[in-house]
């Protein structure tokens, strides 16, 4: 391999694998706290999606404000979804959780087919995300290097978050033992309601980065992340924050490098690949690569 | 604040009346009645399964009462959940101490500061917890998982402590310890009683509980079956009896 | 005539009452539409009968085991396609999909032998790759099996030598299936559904649904009986799978994917995921008013309106709705009998008299 090209698959893994793994913290956060596998994940990312396409295409705000906006949107709707949908079935099964979640989804699917458009629609991007720079003399668009570097920050952001205010170190606490944090004064709507915000405000970044490399937005937009968030998430162990960050990177890494490597006639069935490694991982580490300290305490 | 010795000067803090509570269809409370008054040190004894721990729960808000009263300072908490009943005065150090194991133990403490939580208030509980418990000094950046049991126990009551509760609940605190670090607890509980804190607590080990309370309640199967003064208890009930004559189970 | 009659009022009050009204009100029903001979509601008919079936086997896990079977859209696709290359002539394939694989292309079995070649794969399949997944529950189940149905469509998908990839597969050049095989399937599908949730398996899976230690600690190997309730609701898949594709004729991957799952869920949760005849209720339901908002929508569009897609908004709002007020379903997870019918109407005609004498059903 030439230092070029390995220079280039380093700036692909870094930059899909930071993506990534804001990605699959949005599913952790919810899941962690709630147990819930929340489906309607993908939509937050369509409705942010959808605001930057609005506010970019008929408005004149600047870009900074278009963005804050878009991110405002994933986390308005991630907060009414667990304040209209999902709060009535607090307590509930998990299935009916799942269920729900997996509902809504394809209600807000089929209201952006029915509102919006079926078809794609073109997401203004500031020119200069896909100007191209020299990195190591190999040319990469600008907006890989903006998403590394903003999720850099966001990274460190969360890990302040969670180890430094006390709101964080609650979720956290709530996360192992939900019970025990109630009974320590800690509200649970609130916590649920935080994470919540917290996985919209995410999939609102996300969507920021994932229209600027599309370019355009449909209904289904969403269902990409979802599944890459589900693989990431998997390998990181469900629960645990830190591993879905490793899960994104890992998970960059081997798409990567079955990109690189397997034949063409083969290349149509990565998605397949990939979810048997998922569900392997299910089957014989279902507590992911980094295993959380105590998974065991939760079952059942 | 009233005197321990002549606590029915005042009105009860807590308040119990008729509680019925069932899981699912089997009901494990028939209509219990207790009452605690502020500063003395209550103790409700009674075998596995008496429903002990099922009163404690629901007076934390964990279990709904079928019917009854419980009344906490003036107001019913029947019913309301766990983290409004906290807030209003009532920290319950749960059975099997259910420390938060991945966290430290600073940041178990801070969550048992929720909602009261200031740096500096948070700096100065901290010291005094410091001087209760010398040893949760030392492991302060430790992972609450990997204390030994009794450390456990002593971040689960400092945990409880540091929210300054009106009544603290101990559920079981010499569970599955060692002798001496039962020892150690109920020097604790007694340092506690001294401090005039109000403690409701539920013991399998009734002899130590008793020797420490001010008055005590014997439970069996949902029933109380005496109130009054320890040293009456031994007297009046044949503790053997409900202990022997019911006890499936027995100590763990 | 006493004994004659005494053993229709155990008949009446026995478990076996259920699949006699639900078999009798299908065959009322098909040949109700059969008789009336308007091909629009036929082809209504025909394929909600089929879908009755998939329903049924989606049903006979899910209820039984309380696990969400998101791979079984996967396994009526597999039964669909394999089904299809089974029952297609040589000649036919090789012109359809000139660049299927040679030796599935000398495959042929007549019909009838073809549908039931097509289940039996899907059940192999599911037999070869279910008995690890069977630990797992709860949401790390469900993702399994939302993981497996990936898998497996990307394999419907993709394979071009085998399903002609994304593009449509031509089945035959006019209808297989129709509305009496349908039914007859269908008819088959209740009986087995029903012997299954009484037999021993299907007890034990219901026992481990409903307490997984408790039914653990007394002896029951959980993975087992749920391995041949998933392999079982495979087959009967495949066969569904079989009867759609030899009817609808031209098939795509994408139609056994996440949308088949969310309408088979609509009509297993609204009609009660816990009974069979709430699989039952739940198709006949959702299909009426699948067909009721359909007309409306196109209504709606001829007018210069776009409005496709509310008929799966409003299926999404009633599953919420069912979920959270009523979870059990419209048979609030009961099976329907006829001493639950007779009792529902005496109470009707006399509030006073509710009749107390008669058992309640247990509640599964």
């Amino acid at each position: 391999m030439s230092l070029g090209i390995f220079i280039e698959f380093s700036i692909n893994v870094l930059s899909m694998g930071s993506l990534y793994a804001l990605i699959a913290l949005g599913l952790v956060f919810v899941f962690g706290i709630c147990q819930m596998v929340n489906f309607a994940y993908g939509e937050f990312l369509t409705v942010s999606a959808y605001a930057l396409y609005a506010l970019g295409t008929f408005t004149n705000l600047p870009w900074l404000m278009v963005f804050l906006l878009g991110i405002l949107a994933g986390v308005s709707v991630a907060f009414f979804c667990e304040l209209i949908a999902f709060r009535p079935f607090r307590g509930r099964s998990l299935e009916a959780l799942l269920v729900t979640s997996f509902a809504v989804s394809v209600i807000l699917q089929r209201s952006f087919q029915l509102g919006i458009s079926p078809r794609s629609r073109a997401v203004p991007i500031p020119d200069f995300f896909n100007q191209t720079i020299l990195v190591f003399g190999v040319s990469t668009p600008i907006r890989n290097l903006v998403i590394i570097a903003s999720s850099i920050i966001l990274l460190i952001a969360f890990v302040l978050l969670m180890k430094k205010t006390t709101l964080g170190i609650a979720m956290r606490g709530a996360a192992e033992n939900f019970t025990t944090a109630r009974l320590m004064g800690v509200p649970a709507n609130l916590v649920i309601l935080a994470a919540f915000v917290i996985s919209g405000f995410l999939a609102g970044v996300v969507a920021i980065f994932w229209s600027a490399k599309t370019g355009s937005v449909e209904p289904m937009v969403g269902s990409g992340p979802l599944l890459i968030g589900f693989i990431a998430v998997v390998i990181g162990g469900m629960q645990s924050l830190p591993g879905s960050v490793v899960g994104g990177f890992v998970y960059a890494i081997v798409a990567n490098v079955l990109s690189l490597t397997l034949p063409t006639t083969l290349l149509s069935f990565r998605d397949a690949i990939m979810f048997i490694i998922v569900i392997a991982f299910l089957v014989l580490r279902p507590g992911g690569l980094l295993k959380g300290n105590y998974q065991e305490e939760r079952v059942g | 604040m009233s005197q321990a010795s002549d606590p029915k000067l005042s009105d009860p803090i807590l308040s119990v009346k008729d509680l019925v509570v069932a899981y699912g269809s089997v009901r494990a409370l028939h209509g219990i009645s207790l009452e605690v008054y502020p500063g003395e040190l209550v103790s409700v004894c009674g075998v596995n399964g008496s429903g002990k721990s099922t009163t404690l729960k629901t007076i934390a808000g964990i279990l709904k009462p079928q019917s009854g009263q419980i009344i906490f300072s003036n107001k019913s908490i029947a019913g309301k959940k766990p983290e409004q009943i906290h807030k209003l005065g009532v920290a319950l150090v749960p059975e099997g101490r259910e420390i938060f194991p991945s966290l430290t133990v600073a940041e178990n403490l801070r969550i048992g500061a929720f909602g009261r939580y200031s740096a500096k208030q948070f700096t100065l509980d901290l010291e005094d917890i410091y001087a209760l418990f010398p040893i949760l000094k030392q492991r302060i950046n430790q992972a609450g998982g990997l204390l030994s049991g009794g450390e456990q126990q002593m971040l689960a009551i400092a945990r409880a402590l540091i929210s300054h509760p009106e009544l603290l609940m101990m559920d079981e605190p010499s569970l599955g310890l060692s002798p001496t670090m039962v020892d150690t607890i109920f020097e604790l509980i007694a340092t506690l009683k001294e401090r005039k804190i109000t403690i409701l607590l539920v013991e399998q080990n009734a002899e130590r509980a008793l020797q420490i309370a001010d008055r005590a309640y014997l439970l069996s199967t949902g029933h109380v079956k005496f109130a009054g003064q320890p040293a009456d208890m031994q007297s009046t009930v044949d503790i053997t009896a409900v202990y022997l004559g019911e006890g499936k189970g027995g100590e763990l | 005539m006493n004994s004659a009659k005494s053993t229709w009022t155990r008949f009446i009050d026995s478990k076996y009452s259920t699949p006699a009204i639900l078999i009798t009100i299908l065959i009322v029903l098909d040949s109700f539409v059969w008789w009336l001979n308007i091909p629009f509601i036929e082809d209504i008919c025909t394929v909600a009968t089929i879908t009755l079936i998939m329903v049924l086997g989606f049903q006979l896990f899910m209820g039984n085991s309380g696990i969400l079977n998101w791979s079984y859209a996967g396994y009526i696709g597999i039964g669909a396609f394999a089904s299809a290359i089974f029952s297609m002539t040589p000649e036919f394939k090789a012109k359809q999909i000139p660049v299927m694989y040679e030796f599935l292309v000398n495959l042929h079995l007549p019909f009838p032998l073809a549908l039931i070649a097509g289940a039996l794969f899907a059940a192999l399949v599911a037999a070869v790759i279910a008995w690890p997944l069977m630990r797992l529950t709860d949401s790390v189940g469900a993702i399994t099996q939302f993981a497996l149905l990936i898998v497996i469509n990307t394999m419907l998908n993709q394979w071009q030598e085998v399903t002609n990839g994304p593009r449509t597969f031509t089945v035959s050049m006019g209808r297989i299936t129709d509305i009496w095989l349908a039914l007859f399937v269908a008819v088959l599908v209740i009986l087995a559904v029903f012997w299954f949730k009484e037999s021993s398996v299907g007890l034990k899976l219901r026992a481990s649904r409903d307490d997984r230690y408790a039914a653990r600690s007394s002896g029951i190997n959980i993975i087992a009986v749920r391995y041949y309730g998933y392999v079982t609701s495979a087959f009967i898949g495949g066969l569904a799978g079989g009867l759609f594709a030899h009817y609808i004729v031209s098939i795509t991957a994408m139609a056994f994917y996440m949308g088949e799952v969310f309408v088979l869920l609509t009509m297993t949760i609204i009609g009660g995921s816990m009974s069979v005849s709430g699989a039952f209720f739940g198709t006949l339901l959702i299909t009426v008013s699948q067909q009721l908002l359909r007309q409306l929508e196109s209504i709606v569009t001829r007018s210069g309106f776009e409005a496709s897609g509310t008929t799966d908004i409003v299926l999404g709002l009633l599953m919420i709705g069912f979920l959270a007020l009523l979870p059990n379903g419209v048979t609030r997870g009961k099976e329907l009998s006829l001493s639950a019918i007779k009792r529902f109407l005496r109470i009707g005609n006399n509030r006073q008299k509710q009749s107390k004498g008669l058992d309640q059903k247990p509640s599964n």
